[in-house]
């Protein structure tokens, strides 16, 4: 009985490197980062050509996960580091082409009528005559979603990436548990999509489509509601999320447009606050008739709010 | 609100580059980019909201008259990223605060920069863009 006992508490000791060793893996898993990635790395001619090679987005999306051989799952303990508060740079404007001079054409290689459209747009915005779609607090939607200039955060598990928008609470849900978009026929156009997507190492690598109708930004031209994206996210240093873009709308674009956007890490970032559009009546505004953009009933009121008390 | 007011007592400082417009949801389209106006007045109310927020400040004319002028910013996290913070005007605090005014003439404008009289400190809220 005695022998047992030692035999047990000898057991139990040498067991107890072990024992410990799990329980710190069970409260701080080791990160070891995911893996490198199996497609290459592009230059941004490079990405330019390969939309040219592809007709259609998914044909793209199909070849990228081909090349990544199908991409693989992210594991817990191997996400990507993408914590912390980010947001779109606006020193070079916000076009949705930030390479794009601040006055200058788009680079986007539009239709004739749609390149007319962005004419028109520009001329009456010289003459003070501008609407915005999304005056009503409408969501931005992608792609615009893409060039709001507002906090960022970066939700990454394995099943589901959440790309956050402060900008009216938006959240783009990207699925990365191998599901497929939709059924075409069962699709419904909404402001984000559908996005599905897979992991190549670092790189979350994504396609959306059933999008609705907008503009890349103010001052950009339109997109059509045949709009399809394939995203490139990734890291680019560890301040800088990068997501090389490319745009697929045939009513509107003779050929893909391609765009990479940044997303820089804030040092010192606020909180992210709960973005109700509706809370100041100061802010509403409707169209004219003419197509400018005028206040509802703008005006200081003695007890609107308790703010500044 | 189709208030329309003699604004010869405001300096309008004539063509500047703007650089960024409000960007919360509306077209700025209404307010003229090219022109400033600057005023000095204390602040009435301070409303911190999204997707803009509103400073409204009285301002007393030269025929003694006060007229509440509304400045427009982005909302609180961007005003934040700039440093201001809504302790940072008090009903009554004292200031003088530039904008682009609005085209049909009613007394509201971009905000553009401010200086709190007290103790000279400036506000930027475009510098809310920043990142940094």
């Amino acid at each position: 009985m005695r022998f047992k006992r030692v035999i047990l508490r000898a057991a139990t000791l040498s067991a107890l490197p072990l024992l410990l060793s799990a329980c710190v893996s069970a409260s701080s898993p080791p990160a070891v980062g995911p893996d490198p990635a199996v497609g290459p790395k592009r230059t941004k001619e490079q990405n330019i050509e390969l939309g040219r090679q592809h007709k259609t987005a998914a044909e793209l999306f199909k070849f990228l996960r081909d090349e990544a051989k199908g991409g693989k799952k992210l594991e817990w303990n191997r996400l990507p580091d993408w914590s912390g508060v980010y947001s779109r740079p606006l020193d070079r404007g916000f076009n949705f082409d930030i390479d794009q001079p601040r006055e200058g054409p788009t680079t986007a290689k539009l239709t004739p009528d749609y390149q007319k459209k962005l004419d028109k747009r520009l001329a009456d915005l010289k003459k003070g005559i501008e609407w915005d779609p999304i005056s009503t607090c409408a969501p931005p939607g992608v792609p615009r979603w893409l060039t709001e200039p507002f906090l960022r955060e970066f939700v990454v598990t394995p099943d589901q990436t959440w790309l956050i928008n402060e900008m009216v609470n938006d959240i783009r849900r990207v699925y990365t548990d191998g599901r497929d978009h939709e059924p075409e026929e069962d699709r419904i156009p909404i402001p984000n999509g559908d996005t599905v997507g897979f992991w190549d190492g670092p790189r979350l690598i994504m396609h959306t489509n059933s999008l609705k109708s907008g503009i890349y930004q103010r001052g950009n031209p339109d997109y059509t509601d045949q709009v399809e994206t394939v995203e490139i996210w990734e890291k680019a240093d560890d301040k800088t999320l990068g997501a090389q873009v490319w745009v697929y709308d045939p009513p509107a674009l003779v050929e893909p447009w391609y765009v990479y956007h940044a997303y820089g890490k804030l040092s010192d970032p606020p909180r992210i606050r709960y973005w109700d559009c509706g809370e100041n009546k100061n802010n509403s505004v409707f169209q004219n008739k003419d197509g400018t953009t005028e206040f509802r009933d703008l005006g200081y009121q003695e007890s609107k709010t308790e703010k500044g008390k | 609100m189709k208030r329309r007011f003699i604004v010869a007592w405001i300096a309008v400082i004539g063509v500047v580059a703007t650089g960024v417009t409000a960007m919360g949801h509306h077209s700025s389209a209404m307010f003229d980019q090219t022109k400033t106006v600057t005023v000095e007045g204390v602040v009435k109310k301070w409303e911190l909201t999204n997707p803009h927020s509103w400073l409204w400040v009285e301002v007393k004319g030269k025929d003694g008259k006060a007229v509440v002028w509304g400045f427009e910013a982005e909302g609180p996290s961007t005003l934040a990223r700039a440093g201001i913070k809504p302790s940072d005007f008090k009903e009554g605090t004292k200031l003088t605060i530039t904008g682009n005014p609005m085209r049909n003439g009613d007394p509201q404008a971009i905000w553009v920069n401010a200086v709190r009289s007290a103790d000279g400190k400036k506000f930027d809220p475009r510098a809310g863009f920043a990142v940094k």
